[in-house]
């Protein structure tokens, strides 16, 4: 055996440990972040001004006489139910594309930060390196479009390069704050956001100056001819969702796995992330692990971008949601297991559509979903509330925890 | 390290060649590019309003001083800037812009209001970091995200969109005589009260920090709190009193943002804008001390207020391309800069040895 197979069973025995505890303690923050945010819900509701107050099961809600205006439960029950409409009598409706239209995006952000979180870096840059390989992959096909032929094979060979191009743009934008990491010790996670400002405005320029379309009052691109864009496969075309981008991102959550725990690199990424020190002792080239990383993370990133084009826009146009923040909550509530990503992004898929739905039943702004969203990083990030919990109520081994970042692996 | 001040004094001497050379060639040729850059950016308007665009950043850097300081690295300072910018707005909304309440403005407790939410998100990232032993910068982030989404959900919930009306800003306080000096009238002695409490702020907290045995206990909290704690100092009060410090100066420093700049609106994401963030990059840059953050602060104020100015000017330069320049600024001063040495033990949790 040799020692860099005795390490990586070491490895493996922790996170088997804490695998379980990290599933406990993600449900528990969510759990959570569903009561305070049920609070905000009620202190909001007795904020706004509404002619009769919302009622509970059957009960009226009034503070001092004060009406309060959403009833926090059915909150929560429009929230879900709303993400799957009538579900049971068409599978395929409105409501469910748009759930796994944001579940599948979300699993390419989340991918995206999880694999920078376990090499111990903060890749917060996933929004700039989606805008710009969104915009990247838009330009491509709209080139290519033209010189193949119209069909399913024009598709099978625009669709493909969309995507590469998107990885590819996205992956060299966050290379750039990788080297500087690398090269010259600049924090990450401020130069992530700055670089987040910097595409969002190169972005619009390089749209508003350069590639407008004609005749449109918004900035974007050209559109898309309907052939080169994701075909809406098992879904009404005009859903924005296609079941081929749900599977692609399915594969690279499992293909991740198998890249950080069965091979060298991903051996070298997750040790740089753990102990950097001893990773460098054992011969790592640390400078160029954090560039691969960084590489690594900004291709997800730039794939959910030409899959938000490719699929959902078909166009580039300004003002994408903020997919690559989300992407920040996914990995972290998914412990930064690729594995686990896909099951966080499908919360936030639901989080999203079932937000919408609330707001469109004139009840709570969508916006409560961006406050779950903070609520549940907060919870997740003090692993050590729950363990003291468990142990008041001698639940578990209630063991000490040490005081390990167990958001991200990183120091 | 000495690598790193090479690096530093040399990025100094090129910034001073290149203004000096900016200066020599706009005296000569007041018509050419540098003519018109030198006479906007020495314009006392110019000057002046960087200074006010400065405030927010400087609190917030001042706050971020003491926390890291302290031992716990405060990234939610963008969070804590927000939410007192919106709570500062809604407040003095609520009670009526114009109005006074016991013969003070209402804008005043607008100010305080946005100060005290400010401090009670940060007393929740301080139980969150020291009690609960969190991840600091898992933490932060959750700090900045919840009031990303806290502000836009309260501003539609009370006015049914994610922007506040305008409530207007503080009017300028004018120091008789002085204020009538040619140019310094106009910069230093007319102008907000906010940036008055900046200019009191940042000799303030250089004192506190450097003169006073709670300024000596923050830096030892940060560089070696076993000493601390063996020389009878509770740690963990001297880390909570930091960072509710950074809510406190933060908050004045959001609150700042709306109450004194712009028409006194609250507008989504786009009032606070990262300036969090370039506050911390400012305090890095400067080192940790006061008067650097200040001095860097200014820096990136004065480049938004020149930014403004050249779109007014109309080089013909797309206004958002002008707009990147802080934000790259930022990123070649941090990548020159670096990493500056953090105190030893920013980030780590503290574990007092009796229980």
């Amino acid at each position: 055996m040799s020692a860099r197979d005795r390490g990586r069973a070491v490895l493996a025995r922790l996170v088997d440990a804490s695998i379980v505890e990290r599933f406990v303690i993600s449900l528990a923050a969510l759990a959570l972040s569903i009561v305070v945010g049920a609070v905000i819900v009620l202190v909001a509701g007795w904020s706004a001004t509404c002619s009769a107050p919302a009622t509970s099961f059957g009960v009226p809600l009034t503070v001092f006489g004060d009406p309060i205006c959403y009833d926090p439960v059915g909150v929560y029950v429009t929230l879900f139910t709303g993400a799957f409409g009538n579900v049971l009598a068409r599978p395929t409706n409105f409501n469910v594309a748009l759930t796994l239209q944001e579940t599948s995006l979300l699993v390419f952000t989340g991918l995206s930060v999880a694999v920078a979180f376990r090499s111990g870096l903060f890749n917060i840059g996933t929004q700039g390196q989606l805008v710009l390989g969104a915009l990247a992959s838009a330009l491509t096909v709209l080139g290519v479009a033209p010189h193949v032929p119209a069909g399913i094979v024009g598709a099978a060979i625009a669709v493909p390069v969309g995507l590469l191009v998107g990885g590819l743009f996205g992956g060299l934008y966050g290379a750039i704050p990788g080297a500087l990491k690398a090269y010259a010790d600049a924090n990450e996670v401020i130069t992530t956001i700055m670089f987040n400002f910097v595409a969002t405005n190169l972005a619009f320029v390089a749209v508003s100056e350069y590639f407008q379309a004609s005749g449109s009052q918004v900035v974007q691109t050209e559109k898309i001819p309907a052939f080169a864009r994701i075909q809406p496969f098992g879904f009404p075309s005009g859903s924005g969702f296609s079941l081929l981008a749900l599977a692609l991102g399915l594969a690279l959550a499992v293909g991740l796995w198998l890249l950080l725990e069965r091979t060298a690199l991903g051996y070298d990424l997750r040790t740089t992330g753990a102990q950097p020190k001893a990773a460098e002792y054992g011969g790592v080239n640390a400078e160029r692990t954090v560039i691969t990383s960084m590489f690594v993370s900004g291709a997800f990133g730039g794939i959910g971008g030409a899959v938000w084009v490719l699929m959902v826009m078909g166009s580039y146009q300004i003002g994408i949601p903020s997919l690559g923040f989300d992407g920040i909550t996914v990995s972290i509530l998914a412990g930064n297991n690729p594995l686990g990503v896909p099951v966080a992004a499908l919360l936030f898929g639901i989080l999203k559509s079932g937000s919408l739905a609330v707001e469109f039943a004139g009840s709570v702004p969508h916006e409560l979903a961006g406050v779950l969203r903070g609520l549940i990083i907060l919870f997740v990030a003090m692993p050590e509330f729950f363990r003291l919990l468990g142990r008041r109520f001698s639940l578990g081994e209630g063991k000490p925890g040490p005081a390990a970042p167990t958001g991200g692996e990183s120091e | 390290m000495t690598d790193r001040q090479t690096v530093r004094r040399w990025l100094s001497g090129l910034a001073l060649a290149l203004v000096a050379l900016t200066v020599v060639a706009g005296l000569a040729f007041p018509d050419s590019i540098a003519g018109t850059l030198l006479s906007l950016t020495t314009s006392g308007s110019t000057v002046s309003s960087a200074l006010r665009l400065s405030v927010p950043i400087v609190f917030a850097a001042l706050g971020g001083i003491f926390a890291e300081k302290s031992g716990v690295i405060n990234i939610g300072l963008e969070g804590l800037l927000i939410i007192s910018a919106f709570v500062g707005v809604a407040v003095t909304e609520t009670l009526g812009p114009n109005g006074t309440t016991f013969a003070v403005g209402n804008i005043w407790f607008g100010f305080f209001a946005g100060v005290l939410a400010s401090t009670l998100l940060a007393l929740l990232f301080a139980v969150v970091c020291i009690e609960f032993r969190a991840d600091q910068i898992i933490a932060g982030l959750a700090v900045w995200l919840i009031a990303l989404g806290l502000a836009p959900f309260a501003a539609k919930v009370l006015y049914g969109r994610p922007n506040t009306p305008g409530v207007g800003i503080f009017a300028n306080w004018s120091i008789p005589v002085l204020s009538g000096t040619p140019y310094f009238g106009e910069v230093l002695f007319d102008a907000s009260p906010t940036v008055f409490m900046m200019l009191v702020a940042v000799p303030l907290a250089w004192y506190v920090l450097n003169r006073t045995s709670f300024g000596a206990w923050v830096r030892a909290s940060g560089e070696n709190p076993k000493a601390l704690d063996t020389a009878g100092v509770n740690v963990s009060r001297v880390r909570y009193t930091a960072v509710l410090l950074s809510g406190v100066l933060s908050g004045i420093g959001g609150a700042a943002l709306t109450l004194g700049t712009g028409t006194g609106n609250f507008v989504g994401g786009a009032t606070v804008n990262g300036r969090g963030f370039i506050a911390i990059v400012a305090y890095l840059f400067g080192n940790y001390n006061p008067f650097g953050a200040f001095g860097a602060s200014f820096m990136f104020a004065g480049l938004n207020a020149l930014q403004l100015r050249l779109q007014q000017a109309g080089l013909g330069v797309p206004e958002r391309l002008i707009q990147t320049i802080p934000y790259v600024t930022v990123i070649v001063v941090l990548a020159l800069v670096g990493r500056t040495r953090t105190p030893e033990a920013a980030g780590d949790h503290y574990e007092s040895g009796e229980e």
